[in-house]
């Protein structure tokens, strides 16, 4: 702090602090309420996750992905298996790009209903909060059902899903979403045109369209201000090229557009996840060709040299493929943003280097751009509105 | 000297069955908050200790008696210790001058109005001196808020209540219900719905209820002027802030909803609402400005700090001013 | 229309109707599961404590030390100890240790003699760091505290023999692994309808 400016008062939110969503650290200068400078701290939940993956196989490192946006972990496991199956020319099987998007979209609605939670208990609108914790649960026992976890469930599997879905958690998950409009509807009568929550969401925390870009925003926070951009609809994997939905977006970049587009989203998740029901075809769930966990007749054989490899990868020219030195990319929509994975590979079933595009990361640096200006309350609605979770920005 | 002894008895018995009642009452209002926020939100409250957790605040008040006073290092040791004390006592001093039923007062001053009015402010005294001698920015933060706030909105409260004094020709709590009960309709809520919309908003702000808890918004200042004080002193803090709204909702009752009295009409039509004890109507008043309270709590969002200053002095104060021209007017010429 | 705006605005109808929907979800029924004394039914299939499948004949585990379980798991918390004994692999001891454990299951789906579950039982915080590092004793304790609790006489965990996948693919013993019987008694009931069945 500049020592001739007696008039500034440093500021530490965080990393402890009830708002600011996990271990998010800001040091704010603030002149009374103002705040003249806003300077994020992260890396209080860094878990090595990147190089935790070189160490592991391809399959091993699924449920890594899970702990990065443990909101969404459905999405992050499909971005991971998508780039890997990306890698190792694998082709899934219909029924599991359905079932995947279904799910993703299930996820989506999830981390938006934590999102809508914590956003409008922020902004002191407690009763929000409890409303949208109610149906999660409904939605987490839904997951429950089909992965066997409720939070971190590893579903996907590299050229497929991991199991198959039972008729019964059709039946259930078409009862709630035929509800959850109606649920949506709950939350905005509270909240949307209630003149407390204009008055500390419209006109905040504005960024322009071209400043968005800028900034690397993706995801509802970038159509927020106005870009018609989502991984779904300009480069579509699993089963979103097969479903009508559209894309929400806003006009102004405040706080209420952003938080429009997500309530907006609600609606195409579930027009989504409806037609994924209505259309799931029948077959297999996995892919002939992904690498499974091999079980050989003896159990001796683990004696070999390179037992990892000899596990996952038990198909010849998957193991051709991948003793090219070669990279990577591929992305999804997450909840957040865009979601991306960076493999480059050598000649093993690891990954040379992992590196995640984590939407969170990219809009945690985008704070203070949002903040400084504002009043210390706005610092909250803006937290808020990004909708960062620190477990995928520190990795 | 008998008679003198014999009112100091009558007047202790008095204060002390007020205020060990008026007590029981505030814990309890902390044990329906959390049964009705709760129940708001599809939750159940408090639901271990007793039946339906009746004995949750009692629990509370032994926890907190017995739990480790702890004072930050560098805190202003006085000013820390006798802040708290200060909220309290200036709480439990307004209630010296309300009136729960006929002639059931323990001081029945000529300027009672004047007195809790004046008696709110110093309870600000408490917050500040507690938000500066925690040596801490957030409660500082706090403790800056609530000054501000307290003092613009005193001026939107006091000025709310001038159209009532007009009305009733005096500043005695107990001489404005008798006014009011001289109406055929028994309150000044419909003449004055103006001062009693600018009442309630103000005095949730005087309160720091939400829309307007900003001195200890939780999600911004974790708890506001507060947030070093843990115990007994944190109990005390805990306990002004009922008290503060306990006096309001009286206020609200006595000023514009008859106090005591039941509404002359109401008791024509059916005499038997006359047997019912004034103490009854008094506290069913209190008790539907309360739960309006929570109620308010478990809807509405909280607004920001230079919102809450333009709401308190752009439109509350204009309104209560424009309510005091409008009451004095029809005065005039009647 | 600019009209109806300004009495909206004047009247506070929204935050009116807000006040209506806290009311009515004030008289509607909570939706709160009081945790420790009623419980929600779990799914089959949860992901939860570890165990090592009773065998209701030998009245041991079935572990074969293939170690399998051992490689594929991610977070590396499986330890199997083995000693060759006349020229037959046999295991000492197996640890997980379940503080580091992902609850991946895919120790589950790896093992071809279905040894290993992890059981539908979620209540086993501990104290200490040693409650929660398992061996075999324990994990087999860990499983009849489950079994007493299952409400069926079979048990049959789906990370067995996952879905979807063509059963060509597993090892012989898995393929054929039918719902594991939790107490002797139901076995030998069992193998009675079996003989009766063809006839």
């Amino acid at each position: 702090m500049n020592p001739e400016n007696e008039r500034e008062l440093l500021i530490n939110m965080g990393p402890q602090h009830p708002a600011t969503h996990g271990v998010l650290r800001l040091v704010l200068e603030v002149e009374g309420e103002i705040v003249k400078r806003c300077t994020p701290y992260i890396g209080y939940l860094h878990r090595g996750l990147e190089k935790l993956a070189e160490d592991l196989t391809y399959v091993q490192s699924l449920p890594l992905t899970d702990r990065l946006d443990y909101l969404s972990s459905m999405v992050n496991n499909v971005g991971f298996c998508l780039c890997v199956e990306k890698l190792l020319g694998i082709n899934v099987p219909e029924r599991a790009k359905f079932i995947r998007t279904m799910l993703s979209e299930m996820a989506r609605i999830c981390s938006h209903l934590v999102w809508i939670a914590t956003h409008a208990l922020d902004i002191g609108a407690m009763t929000v909060f409890l409303y949208a914790m109610r149906d999660r649960e409904k939605l987490l026992e839904l997951f429950e059902m089909v992965t066997g976890a409720r939070l971190t469930v590893s579903y996907p599997r590299i050229g497929g899903v991991r199991c198959d879905v039972s008729n019964e958690f059709l039946k259930k998950l078409e009862r709630f979403i035929d509800e959850f409009p109606k649920r949506v509807e709950e939350y905005e009568t509270l909240i949307d045109r209630n003149r407390v929550w204009l008055k500390r969401t419209k006109g905040v925390g504005v960024i322009s369209a071209e400043e968005a870009i800028n900034w690397g925003l993706t995801g509802p926070t970038l159509r927020g201000s106005g870009v018609y951009y989502d991984v779904r609809k300009f480069f579509p994997y699993d089963a979103y090229d097969k479903v009508e939905f559209d894309v929400p977006v806003g006009k102004n970049g405040d706080i209420y557009d952003r938080y429009k587009c997500r309530m907006l989203e609600f609606r195409q998740s579930v027009r989504i996840i409806k037609q994924c029901i209505e259309r799931l075809p029948e077959g297999p769930i996995l892919a002939d060709n992904a690498p499974k966990i091999r079980m050989p007749a003896s159990p001796l054989k683990i004696d070999k040299e390179d037992v990892q490899f000899e596990i996952y990868v038990d198909d010849k020219s998957v193991e051709d493929f991948i003793k090219k030195f070669t990279d990577i990319y591929a992305s999804v929509e997450a909840p957040r943003g865009e979601l991306g994975f960076y493999i480059v590979c050598d000649d093993s079933a690891k990954p040379y280097r992992m590196r995640v595009r984590a939407p969170s990361f990219v809009h945690t640096g985008a704070l203070p751009r949002l903040c400084e200006g504002g009043l210390i309350a706005d610092v909250i609605a803006n937290i808020g509105s990004i909708d960062i979770v620190l477990g995928e920005c520190d990795r | 000297m008998i008679e003198t002894l014999y009112v100091i008895f009558v007047s202790i018995l008095k204060t002390a069955l007020y205020f060990g009642i008026l007590l029981l009452h505030v814990a309890y209002a902390t044990y329906a908050e959390r049964k009705v926020i709760g129940h708001i939100q599809l939750r159940l409250g408090p639901m271990v200790v007793g039946p339906h957790g009746i004995l949750q605040p009692i629990a509370d008040v032994v926890k907190l008696i017995f739990k480790e006073d702890i004072i930050p290092s560098n805190v202003d040791k006085r000013v820390f210790a006798i802040a708290p004390i200060i909220s309290l006592t200036a709480a439990l001093s307004t209630f010296a001058v309300i009136p729960v039923d006929k002639n059931f007062v323990i001081s029945d001053m000529s300027v009672g109005l004047l007195y809790v009015l004046g008696i709110a402010g110093v309870g600000t005294y408490g917050i500040i001196f507690g938000g500066w001698a925690s040596n801490s920015k957030y409660a500082f933060l706090g403790g800056l808020r609530s000054a501000a706030q307290m003092i613009s909105y005193e001026v939107a409260l006091a000025m709310s209540l001038v159209g009532v004094v007009l009305m009733a020709e005096s500043f005695n709590l107990s001489e404005i219900v008798n006014k009011q009960n001289e109406l055929w309709y028994g309150m000044f809520l419909f003449p004055q719905i103006l001062g009693y919309f600018v009442f309630i908003v103000a005095a949730l702000a005087e309160t720091n209820r939400l829309p307007f808890d900003l001195p200890e918004a939780e999600t911004e200042l974790v708890a506001g002027y507060f947030v070093e004080y843990s115990g007994i002193r944190f109990s005390f803090y805990y306990l002004a802030e009922y008290l503060a709204m306990f006096s309001m909702s009286a206020l609200a009752a006595i000023c514009f909803w008859g106090g005591w009295t039941a509404p002359p009409v109401l008791i024509k039509i059916f005499p038997i609402l006359s047997l019912i004890p004034g103490i009854v109507w008094f506290l069913l008043k209190v008790y539907f400005h309360i739960f309006l309270f929570f109620w308010l709590r478990g809807t509405l969002p909280r607004y920001r700090y230079d919102q809450l200053m333009a709401i308190g002095w752009k439109v509350l104060i204009p309104l209560a001013l424009f309510n005091i021209v409008i009451t004095s007017l029809i005065k005039y010429y009647q | 229309m600019k009209v109806k705006e300004i009495l909206t605005k004047i009247l506070l109808i929204e935050i009116f109707k807000g006040l209506a929907l806290t009311l009515k979800m004030l008289f509607s029924k909570s939706v709160t599961v009081q945790y420790p004394f009623e419980k929600r039914n779990i799914h089959e299939g949860f992901r939860g404590r570890h165990a090592l499948v009773r065998d209701p004949i030998s009245g041991d585990d079935k572990c074969i030390g293939c170690m399998r379980c051992t490689t594929v798991c991610p977070s590396r918390c499986i330890h199997i100890k083995r000693e060759k004994r006349e020229n037959k692999m046999v295991v000492i001891d197996y640890i997980i240790d379940a503080s580091r454990c992902v609850y991946c299951a895919y120790c589950v789906e790896a093992c071809p003699v279905c040894a290993l579950v992890l059981t539908e039982d979620y209540e086993y915080s501990s104290y200490e760091r040693k409650g929660l590092i398992f061996n075999k004793e324990k994990l087999l304790k860990n499983w009849d505290e489950f079994s007493a609790k299952w409400p069926a006489d079979y048990y049959f965990n789906k990370f067995w023999q996952p879905p979807g996948i063509d059963p060509s693919r597993w090892p012989k013993t898995k393929r054929e692994q039918g719902p594991v019987p939790l107490k002797r008694g139901v076995e030998i009931k069992r193998e009675v309808k079996n003989e009766q069945l063809p006839s």
